[in-house]
């Protein structure tokens, strides 16, 4: 089964976040990038789907500039992908999600395919709409918030169930599709020194992004703001639990008007 | 002229979800704009009278039951027709799994610029500005949607449901979906709904309350469960209780879990670490309760309460309980 995976370079979650001089994006200067939550569990999915269909290989794509896109890449190698192509964003510093899938869909149209796995959505601006677009770009079905994919040899078709808003889905669908990946279900595997240090001489292929059509739609970023700080709760005063349980109450239907 | 702003109908249990009420509340609130309302799938044709309730006098419907069982992509040709003949320029649905899907695909399909997660949005000339979280609400950003047509998915619960305001409401009836033959299409084969008693689905939920280390022991958990079905709520947890195998890893909040949003957020017993913290920040009103009146979850929360979860949770249940007449 030949399975492709995309990722997206991320700040680390550790990282402090702050906006770029002119104000309108993240500053990415003095950050670590790394792959999202959901990134991990899409490789973790396609190696364990490699290790259950004899004869596969994953394929990892990411669109991004230098130097963060080929590091994420290489930590991709490390944990078990088998070939890596960077599709360079050259001097194009921000992109949307739709742009991202607009510059990918090209690449992955002309490697085989027959399953292109993705995060649900980026650790970052969390749009959760590549995996949409690209499958409407290749004229695929396309499923979100998927966990536990497995193929099933006897009818030639992917099993799935996905997390959606009022419960759980269970799915069949035939080759090739493009599915996203709910984060923390899979406990992704991390990568063994010795694959590391491999994967720094790994060969990453790299193609130039096709440029943005002059006629598309565009997105253009105004704003990155971090929220004014927290002050701190307001605590409640009280001599006994019950006191403290009335406060709180009148507090929430009087004050923050939450109660139900 | 005035825009014309298409909302994808979504439906649950026959009915316009919540979401989508929101969604015809935004798109009313724009002076001057026209709404039209849009459901795909089986039921779609009395469903669609339901945007008539909220005063949108006109909706498409293509109702046909094999679409429940079909990839969203089946329904996009419905969506840009409906798009096209009622000379939209924005198109706004509920930001679900089912409605992000629907905006990724028209965005090609339409040629639109696209959001998700917004959570304010302004139509001006030549586009639409939207602010939405990133981050985990750990920051925002804000976009300008530039072209003819944008695309965009709510954040759930950011927008408050509209008045009633009935109007007749006409509705015109797609053609056929073309959907291929089974055997060479994907199909959902089955659904697992919530039970009933385990609260609305986590992400979905208007309030939610969570557990953390603090509860000490499996069994202990109960008291969160109670102060939640009091409240109409769902139930979290921090990752020390799912890593402990108290509860199953779909119940965590944080990072590594689930990222909610709700309109009150009590966390019970939890300290507060930043992998916990990114994944419920974004709630309106956070309440924490805890002994520890150091716990970093005070720095982020509204309202709290120090003391023994022990002796609180069981009153503030009764008083939940009290105050809302059950």
């Amino acid at each position: 089964m030949e399975i492709v995976v995309c990722v997206k370079p991320v700040p680390d979650a550790e990282t402090r976040l702050r906006p770029a001089p002119e104000g309108t994006t993240l500053d990415p200067e003095a950050v670590k990038f790394v792959l999202s939550g959901y990134d991990e569990s899409a490789v973790e999915q396609a190696l364990l789907l490699k290790e259950s269909v004899p004869g596969s290989k994953v394929h990892v794509v990411a669109f991004g500039p230098a130097p963060r896109t080929e590091e994420v890449l290489r930590a991709a190698v490390a944990l078990g992908c088998d070939q890596a192509t960077w599709v360079d964003a050259g001097a194009e510093r921000w992109a949307d999600p739709i742009r991202a899938a607009r510059a990918l869909a090209p690449v992955l149209g002309g490697l085989p395919h027959d399953l292109i796995l993705c995060g649900k959505q980026a650790g970052d601006d969390e749009g959760g709409l590549v995996a949409a677009a690209l499958g409407e770009l290749l004229s695929l079905p396309d499923f979100g918030a998927v966990v536990d994919l497995r193929w099933d040899p006897g009818s030639s078709r992917f099993r799935f169930q996905r997390a959606v808003e009022t419960g759980q889905e269970s799915w069949t669908a035939p080759a090739p599709c493009v599915v996203g990946l709910q984060q923390a279900w899979n406990d992704p595997r991390t990568a063994k020194l010795p694959a590391i240090l491999k994967s720094r001489k790994a060969t990453i292929a790299r193609v130039a992004a096709a440029p943005r059509s002059a006629s598309s739609p565009t997105v253009v970023p105004e704003r990155f703001e971090l929220p004014p700080p927290r002050t701190g709760a307001k605590m409640i005063d009280y001599r006994t639990p019950e006191e403290a349980a009335q406060k709180l109450v009148r507090i929430l239907r009087e004050e923050a008007k939450v109660f139900p | 002229m005035t825009p014309t702003v298409l909302v994808v109908g979504e439906l649950q249990g026959g009915h316009l979800a919540s979401g989508s009420l929101e969604a015809i509340g935004v798109a009313r609130s724009w002076s001057g704009a026209t709404v039209v309302g849009v459901v795909t799938g089986g039921g779609s044709r009395a469903a669609a009278e339901e945007f008539g309730r909220f005063g949108v006098a006109e909706a498409y419907a293509l109702d046909d039951p094999r679409l429940d069982s079909a990839p969203a992509a089946a329904r996009v040709a419905a969506l840009k027709h409906a798009a096209e003949v009622s000379g939209a320029s924005v198109l706004l649905a509920a930001g679900t799994t089912f409605g992000r899907e629907l905006v990724g695909r028209m965005a090609v399909a339409w040629e639109a610029a696209a959001a998700t997660g917004v959570t304010e949005l302004t139509m001006e000339p030549g586009g639409v500005r939207v602010r939405r979280p990133v981050f985990g609400g750990r920051a925002t950003e804000t976009l300008r949607l530039e072209g003819p047509r944008a695309t965009i998915a709510l954040r759930p619960h950011a927008f408050a449901l509209p008045a009633e305001a009935p109007v007749p409401c006409s509705v015109r009836e797609i053609g056929p979906a073309e959907l291929p033959p089974a055997e060479r299409t994907a199909q959902r084969t089955g659904v697992t709904v919530a039970p009933a008693g385990s609260g609305p689905g986590l992400t979905d939920a208007s309030i939610v309350v969570s557990g953390g280390r603090g509860v000490r022991a499996p069994e202990n958990f109960r008291l969160v469960e109670e102060l939640a079905a009091a409240l109409g709520a769902a139930v979290g947890a921090s990752r020390a209780v799912t890593d402990a195998g108290w509860r199953p890893t779909s119940f965590q909040v944080g990072q590594t879990g689930r990222a909610v949003s709700p309109q009150l957020y009590i966390a019970v017993g939890i300290s507060g670490a930043i992998q916990h913290i990114v994944g419920m920040i974004s709630s309106r009103v956070i309440v924490a309760i805890n002994s520890d009146a150091s716990a970093p979850i005070f720095r982020v929360a509204d309202y709290g309460i120090v003391g023994d979860l022990f002796q609180i949770v069981p009153a503030l249940t009764a008083e939940v309980r009290r105050a809302r007449g059950l």
